[in-house]
């Protein structure tokens, strides 16, 4: 989680001091990561007692 | 301006969450996290549109944020909506305390649902907001002012996550965040 959060804070800093337009790369890092991080805490199987 | 509405709105609901956080004295839950991070995410499309001009680019970085961000409140709704089931043993129970509620509620809703209705609304904005072809068009050189805000506002979300970069690394290191309730967070020993 704290890498993402710092992949969001660099990417807020580069938008704000150089004009970076690439700095949504990172955005879309730091969800990847996030979607890493929910589909690792969802466990569908044994948590919503789902059958998959 | 409106953009930089969406912007503002966002950063505002990352620090009422810090101020509902400090207040209460809750720690936040990884899917709670999450849903701060599709937030900041939104927050940055906006900040790109306010910062560089409208793009459909800077939009998609809105509605993958706001998506992502949905599917994470949606569960962690559906989590708690029903308290005769415990998400520990993956069993249902006879009591209806067995999985309830995370946190207080604001308004009448907790945190999770009033994200549902953020994420829902912020679709549809971005959807409406599509409609209007002309700021696609080149533009004229925008006043000094206007620029001085635009800086100020990305500055805001600057700060924001970065301040959410150190608190998380306070509660969750470089690992997963527990949830089980008893977080290593020495703030609060």
């Amino acid at each position: 989680m704290t890498v993402t959060f710092g992949l969001l804070a660099v990417s807020s800093y580069v938008l704000w001091r150089r004009k970076a337009g690439w700095g949504w790369s990172l955005v879309m890092a730091a969800l990847v990561l996030g979607i890493i991080i929910f589909t690792r805490d969802v466990d569908f199987s044994a948590k919503l007692g789902l059958q998959l | 301006m409106l953009n930089f509405a969406g912007m503002t709105a966002m950063i505002g609901i990352l620090l009422g969450a810090y101020v509902y956080q400090f207040s209460y004295r809750e720690l936040p839950c990884t899917l709670c996290l999450l849903q701060r991070a599709a937030m900041v995410g939104i927050a940055f499309g906006a900040a790109m549109n306010v910062r560089l001009g409208p793009d459909p680019r800077h939009y998609g970085v809105c509605l993958v944020s706001a998506m992502f961000g949905l599917a994470i409140s949606i569960r962690q709704t559906l989590l708690h909506i029903n308290p005769f089931f415990d998400t520990q043993t993956a069993q249902p129970t006879l009591e209806a305390t067995a999985n309830p509620p995370f946190g207080e509620s604001v308004m009448g809703f907790n945190l999770y649902v009033w994200g549902v209705v953020i994420f829902g609304t912020v679709i549809l904005a971005v959807g409406i907001t599509q409609l209007f072809r002309g700021q696609f068009e080149p533009r004229k050189t925008e006043p000094e002012w206007l620029g001085r805000l635009a800086s100020t506002g990305v500055a805001m979300l600057f700060v924001v996550a970065a301040l959410l970069t150190v608190t998380t690394f306070m509660e969750c290191g470089f690992g997963d965040c527990p949830n089980d309730g008893s977080w290593n967070w020495w703030i609060f020993r």
